[in-house]
């Protein structure tokens, strides 16, 4: 962090491996001195042209490239900036950022580009979470949300809150201050009329959490049941049904088995719970197990049984949460058809549907339902969704200061005290409009980059 | 006059100068008081009142630091009123009305019986610098006077101009002289000036006036002193008297705006926007059907009575036609006219916390002429820059008032962080720590202090002492405490509650907002409820802490988290216009205000959180 203003910064900006073109960036003082250095003969750069140059290491030829020049203050990061984009190969891209470390420059540290776009006043916050959004997005939905935070909308939302907040803590500072002239005041009942109103337009927004959550992220889908459903038949219908993608969010645990699906712009992080090496303890009714961990943080659960089974054989670990369980009934191919029948019946409080995973029936009818699920939990076009925990957590505490102020104001307690509860909840949003500047926050926002964004 | 060698000179004896001059000189300087007219030390231009929302709290923070105001305010005045008695405590602000003629007689008493104070009636023109370190000043009669210090506190008499309708004439006061040169030898030692206007109202005669046609005012009848040192306190108790404008006023104040000073373009100069003429009400307001008037009398027996609410620089025909169609005043006869006035001011940010200017050292500025307006802003301002000049000589560590324990405080910061471009007042929202500075404890929060520089007087001290002991003590006890079920019950029946199932502790029955001191003060120990009685109202201070007490540990969360960057120093050479982590408006402002804290910094307008982030971990490095 000391280096900020004055080192100079290289990094790899598209993902490692062998590709076709990859994008190295420099930015800082130096930016413009190094890509002199690098180039032979040296190409002086234009600014926001993108020119074709050569990039030689002592009198080894490296690359043939093309280099873009953002002169400072209009480039991503506000500094001058340097995009070298050369051919794919591990080997160039090593080359060409350790001629950048000779000539001076260092590497970046994770998000630090955009960290720099923070300070130097380019983005917001909010847009710099959405930055690491929109990069992770995988799917149409996730985009569309962390679009809508990086095109300004959530800064946008959250400014208004902040006014209208603001509009009440000037009416009762007005009446504390100009009480000895003839103005007109706000109405402590209006007062709690407008206070009561936004607590409703956050209650609204922290709903929408968790579909942002699921949108943001992906659906958390464990599919669990009793042992020899056909659960890893079931994963493996599913994958093959639809399409899978890799998901790159890092710090994901991978010590479950767990692969994603995309269906309807919507993601869906299924997890075989067959595959742990403590299926039985999905049987146990007391411990703590992982499974037990799984099933709470599901978003959706698929509890597979087989079509031949009755109610009792499984009722003990049937969840009782009827909303978000789809029950499977399995391997359709070879019960009876009363069989299922009576059980399905036996099971009329939940969502169920008969497929049979290894001849591939219903997975289609099955990978729908589970979109409806997401849809239905969709809130109207026009509500900004929220996809950050930061915010939700920040919102929370902004309820309770209002509702502490809603309380005050019941007592009749004088607006002095009033206020204050309506300068914290003030100062939650601002919290989230990375107006209060907290060390920890801005660490936690940009580690979650990595290197080269 | 033989040119004697001065410490500090003060230039100009309104309220800044009065309390600037008299601290110097109790701190055992020898100080030089340079007037145009020793007469109109301590006039009043305007209202004839003292106090008033979050002006009150300023004079009794002048009161505990050692100053003056309190005390002439407490002799002289003739009405008393404590505002703001139906909201919580934090915001009851004590005003009183002066007796204009009394005031300043006893002002000038006080000065001409001072230790080591000379009075010189003349014209300061002019400031001699050296190499950015003031040498001196230049006189009108008496030619160059040498002196390590000077303080001006001009108000707004440099190069005032007096607007009545569209006739201006030079004027620092109607009826006295403005004051010429000593700006322009400011700016050319360096020093940037501009221009700000205020205004007031017409005076009119006293038999002139129909009170039948107007509601009666008195004061309160207990009322509480400005000053810690007042005893038996039963002052006069002369009503003013209230009248309204109509639609037909505003029409005739409508129709004179074309020969108005300000509507015709004339003053360019920016006005107090919360004290505005009554041709600024009827535009901004144009809504409203009427506005309240108060007839205020200026001194005892006065016959001369003030318009309050009725400011204005409207032309004189036009004045008396509006103010004939008010209730009472159908016959009023102007005695003197409502006028404007423009004068020169220096903005703050010039000045450091001590008023000093950055540019010239051993130059102060305060009063009117950094941009207040307001006789007790001026005071408290002149007795910052009077003690702070005499400490520095004294080669004594300067008086510095944070924001959490004064509004003298939170006004210094405001002025030298903002450098309002308009005229200054104070109001309790711009305090953040509110909750925590009330008028009856600005001797628990600064006598201390006051002790410390020499100026407080040890009564004040020590009462602070003994109260802030008992205060302390009450609540500790009240924490510790609890009061029997019986007795609990006992009194919320008497309050018509109903009754508890578990005890309380004193302290929590306490912070119920039905519950009072005098309900729990018969079961307080008798050692303790005496102490308490000793001082006035004391039980409810304690009645107040105690509800404050969440809010106020709530408060703190708000702004403790800058509190560190108080601490945290920026050299006065620091480079900002190489940080290229800043952007580019706060180096600019960063530049131009050169604050001394990073607290400061950040209260700087134009310097956003991460621009803070940046500067302290490079300060830290």
């Amino acid at each position: 962090m000391p280096r900020k203003a004055k080192t100079t910064i290289v990094a790899l900006s598209t993902p490692p491996g062998f590709g076709a073109i990859s994008i190295i960036r420099l930015s800082g003082q130096k930016s413009l001195e190094i890509a002199g250095k690098l180039t032979r003969p040296p190409t002086p750069p234009t600014p926001n042209v993108v020119q074709f140059a050569r990039i030689w290491k002592e009198e080894r030829f490296i690359d043939e490239i093309m280099l873009t020049y953002f002169k400072s203050p209009r480039s991503y990061t506000g500094e001058d900036m340097i995009e070298f984009s050369c051919h794919g190969s591990p080997y160039v891209i090593e080359s060409i950022i350790d001629l950048c470390l000779q000539c001076g420059a260092v590497m970046a540290k994770p998000g630090e580009f955009t960290r720099r776009a923070f300070f130097n006043g380019k983005i917001d916050l909010l847009r710099a979470e959405s930055v690491a959004d929109l990069i992770y997005s995988n799917t149409q939905s996730a985009h569309r949300e962390s679009s809508r935070q990086l095109l300004g909308e959530g800064g946008a939302y959250f400014r208004h809150l902040k006014q209208r907040i603001i509009q009440i803590i000037s009416m009762l500072e007005l009446e504390l201050d100009f009480s000895d002239q003839d103005i007109s005041f706000m109405s402590h009942g209006q007062v709690e009329h407008e206070i009561r109103s936004i607590q409703q337009d956050i209650r609204i927004l922290m709903k929408t959490f968790s579909y942002g959550k699921m949108v943001r992220a992906g659906l958390y889908v464990p599919i669990v049941g009793p042992p020899n459903s056909g659960k890893s038949s079931l994963f493996n219908a599913l994958l093959q049904e639809e399409r899978v993608i890799v998901s790159p969010i890092p710090g994901t645990t991978r010590d479950t088995i767990e692969e994603s699906i995309q269906k309807d712009g919507y993601q869906f992080r299924l997890v075989d719970t067959a595959g742990l090496r403590d299926t039985n303890e999905i049987l146990e009714s007391a411990g703590i197990s992982r499974s037990r961990k799984t099933i709470q943080l599901a978003d959706l659960l698929l509890f597979v049984v087989d079509a031949r089974s009755h109610l009792a054989d499984f009722y003990d670990i049937l969840p009782t949460k009827t909303d978000e369980v789809i029950i499977v009934i399995n391997k359709s191919d070879i019960a009876d058809y009363k069989t299922t029948l009576n059980l399905q019946n036996e099971l009329s409080e939940y969502k169920t549907i008969v497929v049979s995973a290894k001849k591939r029936i219903g997975i289609h009818e099955l990978s729908t339902i589970m979109v409806n699920y997401v849809k239905g939990k969709q809130p109207s076009e026009e509500y900004f969704v929220l996809t950050q925990k930061r915010h939700f957590l920040e919102l929370k505490k902004m309820s309770g200061f209002l509702k502490h102020a809603e309380s005050s104001l019941k007592h009749l307690t004088t607006a002095e005290m009033i206020v204050i509860d309506l300068r914290l909840a003030l100062s939650c949003l601002d919290e989230i409009l990375g107006k209060t500047v907290n060390d920890d926050i801005l660490n936690n926002i940009f580690n979650k980059f990595c290197i080269g964004k | 006059m033989k040119r004697t060698d001065f410490d500090i000179i003060v230039i100009g004896g309104g309220h800044a100068g009065i309390e600037a001059s008299l601290a110097s000189a109790r701190l055992g300087i020898k100080t030089l008081l340079i007037t145009l007219s020793i007469d109109s030390i301590g006039r009043m231009s305007c209202n004839p009142a003292i106090g008033g929302l979050a002006k009150g709290h300023l004079v009794t923070e002048i009161d505990s630091l050692g100053g003056e105001m309190a005390k002439a305010t407490d002799a002289t005045g003739i009405q008393f009123k404590m505002l703001n008695m139906s909201k919580g405590r934090s915001v009851w602000s004590p005003r009183a009305q002066a007796d204009k003629i009394k005031y300043s007689l006893y002002m000038q008493g006080v000065l001409q019986s001072q230790d080591n104070l000379s009075i010189l009636e003349d014209c300061a023109t002019g400031i001699l610098v050296d190499n950015n370190t003031l040498i001196g000043v230049l006189s009108e009669s008496h030619g160059e006077i040498s002196c390590k210090k000077a303080i001006l506190t001009c108000g707004t008499f440099l190069n005032g101009l007096i607007h009545i309708g569209l006739d201006h004439f030079p004027g620092g006061r109607i009826g006295e002289r403005p004051a010429s040169g000593l700006t322009e030898s400011l700016v050319r030692a360096g020093i940037i000036s501009g221009r700000l206007k205020t205004g007031t109202t017409p005076r009119i005669r006293k038999d002139s006036i129909d009170f039948s046609k107007t509601i009666v005012q008195y004061g309160d009848e207990k009322p509480f002193p400005f000053s810690f040192l007042t005893e038996n306190f039963s002052p006069p108790n002369i009503p003013c008297y209230i009248t309204n404008t109509n639609p037909h006023t505003h029409e005739i104040l409508r129709g004179g705006l074309d020969r108005s000073p300000l509507y015709a373009g004339i003053i360019k100069s920016i006005g107090p926007r919360y004290c505005p003429s009554i041709e600024d009400k009827i535009v901004r307001f144009h809504e409203r059907a009427s506005h309240q008037i108060f007839l205020e009398p200026e001194w005892t027996n006065a016959d001369e009575y003030y318009v309050n609410g009725f400011a204005t620089s409207l032309p004189i025909d036009i004045q008396l036609k509006s103010l004939h169609t008010i209730p009472g005043l159908e016959n009023a006869v102007i005695v003197r006219p409502g006028y404007a006035i423009e004068y020169d001011f220096f903005p703050s940010y010039q000045l450091n916390s001590c008023l000093e200017t950055k540019k010239i050292s051993g130059l102060y500025l305060s009063g009117q002429i950094n941009g207040t307006s307001g006789y007790e802003e001026a005071a408290a301002l002149g007795l910052v820059a009077g003690i702070n000049a005499a400490l520095s000589l004294k080669k004594e560590s300067p008086l510095v008032l944070g924001r959490d324990e004064s509004y003298i405080g939170v006004l210094v910061d405001d002025l030298i962080t903002k450098s309002p471009e308009e005229p200054y007042r104070m109001f309790t929202s711009s305090a953040e720590h509110r909750l925590l500075l009330r008028f009856d404890n600005s001797d628990i929060r600064l006598a201390e202090k006051g002790y410390k520089t020499g100026l407080t007087p040890p009564t004040i001290y020590k009462n602070a002492t003994e109260k802030n002991r008992i205060l302390t003590e009450s609540l500790r006890y009240l924490k510790t405490h609890s009061l029997s079920l019986d007795h609990t019950n006992q009194i919320l029946s008497r309050i018509q509650r109903a009754p508890a199932s578990g005890s309380f502790t004193l302290f929590k029955l306490l912070c119920r907002p039905e519950i009072h001191y005098q309900h729990i003060e018969p079961y307080l120990p008798q050692d303790i409820s005496s102490a308490i009685r000793s001082f006035r109202d004391l039980g409810d201070q304690i009645e107040v802490e105690s509800k404050y007490e969440g809010y106020i540990k709530r408060n703190r969360i708000l702004v403790d988290s800058f509190k560190s960057h108080e601490g945290i120093r920026i050299p006065l050479d620091f480079n900002y216009r190489n940080i290229s982590s800043l952007t580019i408006e706060a180096r600019e402002k960063l530049t131009k205000f050169r604050p001394e804290t990073l607290g400061q910094a950040s209260r700087i307008p134009g310097v956003s959180p991460s621009d803070v982030t940046s500067l302290l971990i490079l300060l830290r490095k």
